[in-house]
Order: structure tokens, then sequence, then C-alpha cells
């Protein structure tokens, strides 16, 4: 185990200094990924002025960006061109060059991210209480594992389909609507909201915004923390099981 | 006559080529059609608590997406297969082979090749625009929809222009990668701009044009608009036209080639 931190702690190290390199491109994702919130904010705030839905908005601009995933770009690609082969010869779990890169990516984007995250405040006015931030904490690192799984596991169609990226799309678009980035999930009508709360997507992504805007009751942020906890052993089953059954499939260049 | 033609040409090889993977097709309509029904549930869900949004009614919102969806579909038809990515044909020296074609090069540079089945995108978009005129209080004349068609003739003459003007980044700047950026600020115009924040707003109408690209088709279509805008408009489609060709030229000066 702790020779695998230290492989992970490498790879993470050699991505940080890779992307430096690709500085401008990461900037553009960076701002890209940012944007879906900042909409979020200005029709909301826009809607219901006087909510308190600034704060929400802008605690999700920081979840997204602590839990951004392009494993449909970094690791399909190397299932596509063979050079996953490279991968699976070396005498590390192959997840951990993904993982590495993922991380990596996830630093830069918050590095990126961090003026406007301190500017927006003063320009909106957004207050957060310290002890709803602390609490959210936990839930950030839990949306990151799950985000990852989510993305990790659409990457690997790559092993039955041309079309892992659209899959990834499909995933980003029912995150879009049910995990609390069209509207918060409070505001969803009835039985929409019902879904909302009980899917992993609102898990991956709104939940913490929820607990640090100050908006869920203590009950309702320990549901939110259980269905957290059952989505994570869904996500790490799920995942592992369909690695096992892709790499059967691999057939790698000149195989 | 002669780049209608080319462009008849271009599309008939580019269907004969997509043809030949139907499952993808049926892939990106299906990939387009839950992307437009996200927008729409976005946009309903938005009006369970408000009757209006920044003064636009929903059948107003609804047709102003619609409008969106059309000409984003038009780009991604038709220009994006050509100038996405376009700094790496810079730097690899991709470039020259258009330049040694027989037609205009920017022509050929920001239309050569197209992706049919982006069109899905735009007949989601017409159908999300009827569905907005449907919750319109009074339905709009035929003259209010000829000069509808026609402001989105224009606007999307300006889109292509604004897009192959952000492609030239690539002839100054090489290692700059403008479109994931440019995209992103387009996405903005999905909803209307007053509820942004009044710096944003007016990037929204300059640098990434696109407010002023679907709004003001959309609002002819719901409010009415007049001669005087659609003149304005076509005359600013036209000089769009001239400002493209006169940055390309001025870009393809500093272009060396790929064996330079």
């Amino acid at each position: 185990m702790k020779r695998q931190i230290q492989v992970l702690y490498h790879y993470v190290m050699h991505f940080v200094l890779q992307w430096f390199g690709s500085r401008s491109f990461v900037f553009t994702l960076a701002i890209n990924q940012a944007m879906p919130p900042l909409v979020g904010l200005a029709v909301w705030t826009s809607a219901l002025p006087g909510q308190r839905l600034s704060s929400y908005y802008l605690a999700l601009l920081f979840t997204r960006l602590a839990t951004v995933s392009y494993e449909n770009h970094t690791f399909s690609g190397r299932i596509y061109n063979g050079e996953l082969a490279d991968d699976l010869l070396l005498p590390a779990p192959v997840v951990l060059r993904t993982l590495g890169e993922n991380l990596a990516l996830r630093c830069w984007h918050l590095l990126i991210g961090l003026p406007l995250m301190l500017a927006i405040p003063f320009v909106l006015q957004v207050e957060f209480e310290l002890g709803h931030v602390v609490l959210a904490l936990p839930a950030v690192g839990i949306a990151a594992c799950l985000q990852f799984l989510f993305t990790y596991t659409l990457a690997l169609t790559a092993f039955w389909t041309e079309r892992a990226h659209g899959m990834a799309g499909f995933g980003a678009t029912l995150i879009f609507l049910l995990g609390g980035e069209a509207a918060p999930i409070t505001l969803l009508p009835g039985g929409l909201r019902t879904l909302g709360e009980a899917l992993p997507f609102r898990a991956m992504h709104g939940f913490p915004a929820e607990i640090a805007a100050g908006t869920l009751t203590q009950s309702a942020m320990l549901t939110g923390y259980a269905w957290q906890i059952l989505w994570l052993g869904c996500f790490v089953l799920i995942a592992a099981q369909v690695w096992r059954a892709g790499i059967r499939r691999y057939t790698a260049v000149g195989g | 006559m002669h780049l209608i033609r080319l462009m008849r040409g271009i599309i008939a090889i580019s269907v004969q080529r997509e043809l030949t993977h139907r499952a993808n097709m049926a892939f990106e309509a299906l990939v387009a059609l839950v992307g437009a029904a996200a927008g729409l549930l976005a946009l309903s869900i938005v009006f369970t608590h408000t009757p209006t949004l920044a003064g636009w009614s929903q059948g107003e919102t609804v047709v102003l997406l619609g409008t969106f969806q059309i000409i984003s579909g038009l780009l991604a038809a038709f220009v994006e297969p050509n100038l996405s990515w376009f700094n790496g044909k810079v730097y690899d020296g991709q470039l020259d082979e258009i330049l040694l074609k027989p037609v205009p090069s920017l022509f050929m540079a920001s239309l050569g090749v197209c992706h049919p089945w982006s069109l899905v995108s735009v007949g989601l978009g017409i159908a999300i625009t009827a569905a907005g005129v449907a919750q319109l209080e009074q339905a709009p004349s035929s003259a209010r929809l000829l000069l509808f068609l026609l402001l989105l003739l224009a606007g999307t003459v300006l889109a292509w222009a604004a897009r192959a003007i952000v492609a030239c980044v690539a002839f100054w700047a090489p290692r700059f990668e403008p479109d994931v950026l440019y995209d992103a600020f387009w996405q903005l115009g999905r909803y209307p701009v007053s509820i942004y924040h009044p710096l944003i707003q007016r990037l929204l109408v300059t640098l990434v044009p696109v407010a002023f690209i679907t709004a003001i088709p959309a609002q002819a279509l719901t409010r009415g608009s007049d001669l005087a805008t659609l003149a304005g408009a076509l005359a600013a489609a036209a000089i769009s036209i001239g400002v493209a060709g006169t940055v390309w030229q001025a870009g393809l000066r500093r272009y060396t080639g790929a064996t330079a």
C-alpha cells in the first residue's frame, strides 16, 4: 500500500509538471469548467433575487473544480491507440496512472480557479459559516472519488465502443440536470426532487455545496452522507467489474 | 456560383462518408436529443419559480434557446469540423494543402469539410423555437417570421466570421488554444444576456457576439422588429465577411508552411 501511494505521488508530480507545459490549455479548460456554475448563479440570482443561492453556486464552483475528471479523454485514448499495453506491463495497478493525472489536473484547476473564487465573494457579498464549510469538506472528498469512479467507468466503455466520449457526455448531461447544476435540488419540482436526492449525481456534485451554503438540516445532511457512502461502495464495485470484463476484451496493437 | 457548386460537392462527399457509420449517426442524434431536452427542462425548472427571467417570458426564452440551438447546430455542422483545433494546423503546416487549392483559402479552411449529422441539432432547434412560439400569447405574423429568418441568416454569417477571426489568432499565437474558451463564452448565449454581470454583457456583444447573434432574431420573432434593424444586421454581416477576410490575409502573411 505504501509503495502504491509512492507510485501515485510520483505520477501526480509527473503530470503536474507535464500539464504545466500546456498551461494555456489547462487555463482554458478551467475557465470552461467554471462557466456552468457561474451561469447557474446568474440565472438563479436573476430568477430568485435575495435567496442564498450565491453561496450555493460559489461552493458548487469549488466542488466542480475539485472533482473535475477527464478520463474519457486521458484514459479512453490509451485504450484506443494501444498505449494501455505499456501500462499493463508495469508492476503497479493501471488505475494509478489515470488517478495521478486526474489529481494533477484537479490541482491545476483549483489553482487557476482560486482568483475567481476569491473575487466573487467580494463582488456579490457572499458569506460562508466556517462550521458549514468544515462539514462540507469530507463531502467534497467523497464527491471527488465518486466523480472519478463515474467518469473512469464511462471511459472504460472504450473497450466495447468507439463512443466513450459520447457516453461521458451523457453522464455530464445527467449531472447537469440532476446533480444540482441546472437548479439546486431543493428547487426541483416534487418527483424530480425525490429522484435527484436519491440518485448519485447530487452526491457527486451538488450535495457538498448544499452543506457549505447551510441549506440543509442536520438529518438531511446525514441522509446525504449515507447516500454518498452507499453510492461510493456501488461505484467501486461497478468500476472493478467493468475493468475486469473490459480487459478480457482488450487486444493491444498487433495483438 | 462556383463556391455554391463546391459547397454542394463538399456536403455530398461528407454525407457519403458519414453514411458508412450509421450507428454513429443514431448515437449522435440521441446525444443531441438528450442535450436539447436537458436544456428545455432546465429552463422549465427556472420558470416554475418565476414568471419572467430578466424581462423575458418563458415562451420568449424558449425561442431564444431554439435560436441559439439552430445557429450552434449550423456552426457544428459546417464550421467546427474545420476550425476546431485550428492552431494545430498552423503549427504543423497542414494549411499548405488548403493554400494550394484553386479556391479562396478562407472558404476551404473554414467550410471545406462538413459534419452533416450536426444538422439534427438544427432540426431540434427549429422544434424548440416552434415550442416557444406556441407558448407566446400572440402567434407571430408571417412578416415577423420572414424577418426572423433573414436575421437568422445574418446572425449565422456573423457567427461564422467571428469564429474564423478567433481561429486566426493561431497565426500570431499558435500555442494558444482559444477554442475551448470561445465555446465556454458562446454557451452563455442560451439565456437572456441581461442576467449576466455588465462586464460579461459587454463581452457578449463584442468579443464573442453571441448575444447579438441570437437575441436579435429571437426578439424579432417574439416582439417584432423593424427594417432598420434588419438593414443594420445585414450590413454587419457583410462587414464581418470583409473583416474576417482581411484578418485571414494578414494572418496568412505570417504563415510559414510545413517546410519553412
